[in-house]
């Protein structure tokens, strides 16, 4: 389910989160569904079990996941959509920075921005226009 | 069993192969040493296993200096195979059971197959790859408390290089320690926690392989002429180097990446933009000789 691209730049441990995240806000991964055991997912991606664990103990605090000792790790299922919905405005946020980021790097104003961006709504969101 | 390396040189005559190396290795972890062809990573592992006589510095294990007591439980894989042309393979099995007495036969055989080796062909008929294999093979079935590996993977076909990796991680989980230098660097950011880089037997760069990932970014601006200055920049020690081509700058920085872009964008830089940098890149900027336009601002 989740692969590893060392020519990227972004840390293995964020790479991890941030596909358990976009998992589980797009209901691949289930709520109270049990994820593979640190030692597990390291073979099976070849890396460093401290990596897995260290991007499972940022999956606890952002609340996606939670452990049991000696039971394992679970998509969190208090109230079911809570985590799912948290995953998705994570994964949100780092798409929006990202082209926000550029379009100023661009030079676009934000008057400029704030009209690409209403265009872009209207298209998907077309019965709240 | 945790490894400190201390103010290591050897000299051949007046060359340093290693120039005043001190690496410190926790208990239990995988680490990774990279370097150029020459850099001295071989000389390195010479000199922890006094296999080279150290001209000054100092290895322990423990904290304690190599002994024969702690031969059992160091097991070395040098670059080039030290296998017995006229053994067998099964024979080279024989042979690490009557040495050691940690030595699991049958886990070694278990291992050869995995790596698909016939264990009745001599040792001199395998390819380099299997050779590598098969001395991988051993030194992993003689439950080691020091694994050093001097390019574990070279000549293996990339299944058998998965297969290495993850022995690998299996050892260090049972609490081996192990220090291994590859040219791989992407099998190295995969497997290792911390890593160091040497370039002519110096240090040059070393940490873990997660942070070094996260706060060293290139930051790059583009400004409207040449007349920029870069003034309120100087002196921060979070710059590793400068590089200007024309309108364009691009800053190495250590860490605070976003506040670099920032400034850069008050000193009137456009297109701003924070570059993440893969493990190979910062390898090469480790190594690189600075240019005509590069100020190198700090060593690492």
């Amino acid at each position: 389910m989740l692969t590893v691209d060392t020519r990227s730049g972004v840390p293995i441990y964020q790479q991890i989160v941030e596909q358990v995240k976009r998992s589980t806000a797009l209901g691949v991964l289930q709520s109270g569904e049990q994820l593979p055991t640190v030692k597990q997912l390291a073979l099976d991606l070849t890396v460093n079990p401290n990596t897995v664990a260290r991007a499972y103990r940022d999956l606890e605090r952002d609340g996606v996941i939670e452990t049991a000792p000696g039971r394992g790790s679970f998509v969190k299922s208090d109230g079911a959509t809570a985590p799912a919905r948290l995953a998705a405005n994570d994964v949100t946020r780092a798409a929006v920075e990202g082209a926000v980021r550029e379009a100023k790097a661009m030079g676009l104003t934000r008057n400029d921005l704030r009209a690409v961006i209403d265009t872009v709504l209207n298209r998907w969101f077309p019965e709240e226009k | 069993m945790s490894i400190n390396i201390s103010h290591l040189t050897k000299k051949y005559g007046a060359f340093a192969a290693v120039d005043d190396l001190s690496i410190e290795i926790p208990s239990g972890t995988i680490f990774g040493l990279l370097g150029p062809n020459g850099a001295g990573k071989t000389t390195t592992f010479k000199c922890m296993l006094d296999l080279a006589r150290t001209t000054s510095g100092r290895v322990t294990y423990d904290g304690k200096p190599l002994a024969p007591a702690l031969f059992e439980g160091i097991a070395y894989v040098p670059e080039r195979s030290v296998l017995y042309d006229w053994m067998n393979v099964a024979e080279h099995v024989e042979m690490n059971r009557r040495s050691f007495k940690r030595f699991k036969p049958a886990r070694a055989l278990e291992l050869l197959d995995t790596f698909g080796i016939d264990l009745r062909k001599r040792t001199r008929s395998l390819s380099k790859g299997m050779k590598t294999a098969v001395a991988v093979a051993i030194a992993f079935a003689r439950e080691a408390d020091v694994l050093v590996l001097d390019e574990p993977t070279s000549g293996l076909d990339p299944v058998n290089q998965r297969h290495v990796l993850n022995l690998t991680i299996n050892e260090a989980a049972r609490g081996c320690t192990v220090i291994f230098s590859s040219h791989q660097i992407g099998q190295v950011e995969r497997t290792a926690e911390r890593i160091a880089v040497i370039d002519r037997g110096r240090l040059v760069l070393e940490g873990a392989v997660d942070d070094l990932k996260a706060d060293r970014k290139i930051v790059e601006a583009v400004f409207p002429d040449e007349k920029y200055s870069l003034d309120g920049l100087a002196g921060d020690r979070r710059i590793a180097r400068v590089d200007r081509s024309g309108r364009i700058v691009r800053l190495m920085v250590l860490d605070g990446a976003p506040e670099f872009a920032h400034r850069l964008e008050s000193a009137g830089g456009a297109g701003v933009r924070i570059v993440d940098l893969n493990l190979e890149d910062i390898f090469l900027y480790a190594v690189a000789p600075a240019s005509a336009n590069t100020d190198v601002v700090e060593g690492s």
